[in-house]
Parts: C-alpha cells; sequence; structure tokens
C-alpha cells in the first residue's frame, strides 16, 4: 500500500508545508516571492537564479519537503525516486519571454530557449538531487488527480520506489505549485487516492 | 501480452505509411532547403510539409491521422470507453496561442471523434514519443485501458527553428547523424500514431509485441547531453534486464541521432559501455529532420515496417565515422532477420528513455 508522505503548496501569498503554512510572502521585501522562498531555505545553489519560474517552483517546493524530511534523497538509491509532474500551462510563461526576445528584442535568447519545455524542472531536479530515475511530464486542460492516482502506481509497479510528484502551473504571475511524495509501506501518511492527491493539491474546485 | 501495430506517418515524404515507407527504401530525403526560413533570413535545410498551410495545420494533422488509423484497426475502437489517445508534442499548435498549444487542437479532435476520455499529452523533450508508447504500455498492463493510440505530433515553427538557431545547432547542410562532418540538426516536421492494445483482434495486419519500456535522467545538465552517456545507458539497461533480454538478441537499434557532435558523441559511449556497438544502428533524422515530440513514435513507426519486411534501411547522411567509439551504422539497405528491435531517445532536461520491439 502507498502513502503520501509530504506536500508542499505554494500560492501567490504563502507557501504551505503537511498543510502548515511556513512562510507568506513579505509584500513590503524588495525580492520577488520565489527569491524570498530561496532565502527562507537558507541554501546555497546559485544555479537558482538561472532557473525560469516554473523550474524553481519544483526545486523551492521539493526542497521544502527535504527539509522536513532530510533523510528523503539518501533513504533511496539513485534511481529509486520516479519524477511525475504536469500541468495546465506547460512552459507557456517562458515561452512568451522567448517570443518577445526574437520578436520585439530582435535576439533570440538561447538562455530562455533552453527552459521552453516543460519538462526542463525534472532535469533541474534530477540535477539537484542526483535522480537518476523515471520521468514523465504531462499537460491537461485543468488538474487531473486520477492521472497522479494511475500513474504514480504504474510507476510504484514498474520498479520505482518513491514518487516526487508536482502540479506546477505558472503563468503571467499565476503560481498554483504543489508538489508530494508518494511512498510506500509507510504508514504516517495519507493513503494515496484520489482524494488525498485533491486535498493535497488544493484544488478540489478544478477536480 | 500488449501488441503495437497500425503505425501511420504523415510527413514531407507522404500521407500514409505506404508512401513513406516506400520513401525511405528508396533513401530518399524529406529534407530541402528552404529560402528567408532563418532567424537572419537565411536559407536553412528543413524536412517541411509544403502542403502544410492552414491555420489549424496541429489539429487538421491530428484529425488526418486518427482518419489513417481508423482503417487499419476494428473502427469501434476510437470512440470506445477503454480506449485513451496520448498525445506526445513538445509545442503543439503554438503559433495558434502560444499561452494554450494544445487545448484547441486536442479538444476538436475530441469531438470529432467522439473520445470517450481526455487524452493525456505527454510533454516530455524529445523522449516524448518513446516515453509515450511506454505510458502506454503501462496502463494497458495496470487494466486502466484496453487500447490506447499513441500520436506524435510537431509542426515548424520560427519559435523552434530561431531557437536552435541561437543555440547554433541548427546544420547548414541536411543533418549527417553519426558523420564525422556533422554540425547540428535539421528540424522537421509531422505526425506519426501506433496502436498499443492487449487485444490482438483489433488490428487488421498481424501486430507486433511491444515489451516494456523506461525512462532515465542524466543527472547532469539541461540542455547538454551527459559525456557519459550515463541516462541512455541506464534506461538501456533497465529495459533489457527487466525483459530478461541479452544485447546479443537484439537485431538492430533505432537510435535517436539528431546529428549534434555532442548528441550523437554521447550516444556511441552509452552504447559502447553496453556492449552495442557491433549491433546494427540507424537514425532517421536523415529522412524525415528531427521532428522532436513526433520523431520516437515515427522512428518506432518505421521500426515495425522494417522488421515486416525484414529489411535494414540505411542511416541517411552517414558516410565516415565520427564518434570516439566507433558504431555499427547501417551503410545500405539490406534484407535482414529483423525479430528483436531497441529504440531510443535522448531530450533536453537530460531525459532519455527506450523501448523493445520483438515479433510474434
Amino acid at each position: 500500500m502507498s502513502f503520501i508522505t509530504a506536500c508542499c503548496q505554494i500560492s501567490e501569498e504563502a507557501c504551505a508545508v503537511n498543510g502548515n503554512v511556513i512562510v507568506r510572502k513579505d509584500e513590503q521585501s524588495a525580492d520577488s516571492w520565489f527569491k524570498q522562498l530561496y532565502k527562507e531555505l537558507a541554501l546555497d545553489y546559485p544555479k537558482f537564479y538561472k532557473m525560469d519560474m516554473l523550474a524553481q517552483a519544483g526545486f523551492l517546493a521539493s526542497e521544502f519537503i527535504k527539509k522536513a524530511f532530510p533523510e528523503l534523497v539518501s533513504s533511496y538509491a539513485d534511481d529509486e525516486i520516479a519524477l511525475l509532474f504536469a500541468n495546465s500551462e506547460s512552459s507557456s510563461d517562458t515561452d512568451i519571454r522567448f517570443k518577445e526576445s526574437f520578436q520585439k528584442r530582435k535576439s533570440p535568447s538561447p538562455s530562455l530557449f533552453v527552459y521552453t519545455l516543460p519538462n526542463i524542472v525534472l532535469g533541474e531536479l534530477a540535477i539537484r538531487n542526483k535522480f537518476y530515475g523515471e520521468n514523465m511530464f504531462a499537460v491537461f486542460p485543468k488538474f487531473a488527480p486520477e492521472f497522479f492516482l494511475q500513474y504514480g502506481s504504474v510507476m510504484l509497479a514498474t520498479g520505482s520506489k518513491a514518487v516526487l510528484a508536482g502540479w506546477l502551473n505558472i503563468l503571467k504571475g499565476k503560481v498554483e505549485v504543489s508538489v508530494f511524495l508518494i511512498e510506500e509501506n509507510k504508514a504516517d501518511g495519507l493513503p494515496f487516492n484520489k482524494e488525498n492527491i485533491i486535498k493535497c493539491v488544493g484544488l478540489a474546485d478544478q477536480a | 501480452m500488449t501488441y503495437i501495430g497500425a503505425e501511420e506517418i504523415i510527413s514531407p515524404l507522404g500521407q500514409n505509411i505506404q508512401e513513406n515507407f516506400l520513401a525511405v527504401c528508396e533513401n530518399r530525403s524529406g529534407i530541402s532547403l528552404v529560402p528567408k526560413v532563418g532567424f537572419n533570413n537565411e536559407d536553412l535545410h528543413l524536412a517541411k510539409m509544403t502542403s502544410l498551410t492552414a491555420e489549424k495545420k496541429f489539429e487538421f494533422l491530428l484529425v488526418d491521422m486518427l482518419e489513417n488509423i481508423s482503417v487499419q484497426i476494428d473502427p469501434s475502437v476510437i470512440s470506445s470507453t477503454k480506449t485513451l489517445i496520448i498525445l506526445s508534442s513538445t509545442k503543439g499548435d503554438l503559433d495558434r496561442d502560444i499561452s494554450n498549444p494544445f487545448d484547441p487542437a486536442v479538444g476538436a479532435l475530441v469531438k470529432h471523434f467522439n473520445l470517450k476520455n481526455q487524452p493525456i499529452i505527454v510533454s516530455n523533450a524529445c523522449i516524448s514519443g518513446v516515453l509515450a508508447i511506454n505510458a502506454a504500455n503501462n496502463f494497458i498492463k495496470a487494466g486502466f485501458y484496453d487500447h490506447i493510440i499513441v500520436i506524435g505530433c510537431d509542426v515548424i515553427s520560427d519559435f523552434v527553428l530561431y531557437g536552435f538557431q541561437s543555440l547554433f545547432a541548427v546544420s547548414a547542410l541536411p543533418c549527417l547523424p553519426f558523420d564525422k562532418n556533422r554540425s547540428g540538426i535539421t528540424l522537421g516536421e509531422g505526425c506519426s500514431a501506433v496502436v498499443v492494445s492487449n487485444t490482438k483482434e483489433i488490428f487488421k495486419n498481424l501486430p507486433l509485441e511491444l515489451l516494456s519500456g523506461t525512462s532515465a535522467n542524466d543527472a547532469n545538465h539541461i540542455s547538454g547531453p551527459s559525456r557519459t552517456g550515463e541516462g541512455l545507458y541506464r534506461t538501456i539497461q533497465k529495459t533489457i534486464r527487466q525483459n530478461n533480454i541479452s544485447a546479443d538478441e537484439i537485431d538492430f537499434i533505432s537510435a535517436h541521432g539528431t546529428a549534434t557532435i555532442f548528441n550523437d558523441e554521447m550516444e556511441a559511449t552509452a552504447f559502447d559501455r553496453l556492449n552495442m556497438a557491433n549491433i546494427p544502428l540507424n537514425s532517421m533524422k536523415g529522412y524525415f529532420g528531427h521532428t522532436l515530440g513526433a520523431a520516437g513514435v515515427m522512428e518506432t513507426a518505421i521500426s515495425m515496417r522494417m522488421m515486416r519486411n525484414n529489411l535494414l534501411i540505411k542511416s541517411l547522411g552517414y558516410s565516415e565515422a565520427g564518434t570516439s567509439k566507433s558504431l555499427n551504422i547501417a551503410t545500405e539497405n539490406r534484407p535482414s532477420e529483423l525479430n528483436t528491435i531497441l529504440k531510443t531517445a535522448s531530450g533536453f532536461g537530460g531525459c532519455n528513455a527506450s523501448l523493445l520491439l520483438r515479433k510474434l
């Protein structure tokens, strides 16, 4: 039996781990919201600043989960944690910026272009954590809890021991981020079912 | 057992699988010099479908593809409640709506064919096609669906072309996969599909067996291939182990072979590490260009035709070894007993995927 053992949600105003708000956006700060969250983590990972917002979103949420569970990465072999992410906006936020780079500024930006694929966030998480496991990024018109349930189960049945899953929507200032961890045989989590996926992602109205 | 069949392709080389396979058998390429398409108005080689001019070209390709598929299988399968469509695409119909590149076309497809399940769009860079076929197999084995139609589709846009130009990754000549003089990709466009099913009887022609496939990340770089080919090495090793297959049982490798210096070198390194350097291998990019999200499906479809015809198709554009580890690249078409084929793909985000096909 598998369980959701941790989740992190980030909205435009707050960041919560396992349902408890741990950071609220400081409107007075000169830093962007994601920079505030990065500083809260007190990490030394300058690559964060090169990432687009979609990759930053996945990075921040997964780091908050790791902070709550420091043994997470070390308790699995390097190919046992699968990455299962989805959204409804693909990489549109960065796509729009890249299009502006060649249409308005007349200079297509290679550093933006490499982020014009939604699965780049999976690459960033793999690099950060040395994850060599399975990858899947899918796009849906709206939040699709059934997909996480079905494909999460598939991944656990085909060799992965844990699944780091995420619903990440970033577009024109919208921040709708949820990352959750699915593990097997851990009694201290929520049973991995549709109801609890909806609860973790916090989008009951869409599902 | 999972079956795979009803392979189809729409590309610059033809409107159906027969026309496309005939073209590759004759070693004809869909690549041509297209005037003034580059960012600086330069002429560039592309595998472009000149017939595709409609604003809704992405949607039309999907609809045409499903029409093609419907004559190759029991037509009632398409609108069955036990059938799912998985679309593999990197950029969808980005020119129509950059903020919403998939929905309008997919919505039209659902309506046109009265599809019962919401299609899943796999958008995982250049492994999307192979990953989508593997996902189809996994979904069927888990009992969630009986049949899955995997459609891979991407069209050429200024967006993608200028992007690859900004990375200095576009070849001045038609691409030369694995060749010493290779210098980058040639972009292509098109649509391809395969049907994955637990029921042999839905296929009008005898299907093949689809063995379980896997994926693996390089955990190395978001846009540069791993120097050691780590992710490709790992996915192939996982795939052959899961199926209890040894390297000497593989008759042929349909490689990714984009014709960038680093990608092809990475693939050669991985195949060498796996003791697979002697297995005959090709890249189809010299025929179709790099069709991104469609490539994995298209190259699987061609591999299936190669198996059905026991014909090894030469790797177009290759003449002189150009990787530090030597490979057995097919330099001419030749009859060959092809019972088991390995298909691989690698892409941005450090992702790699592989699958195995076997004759029944």
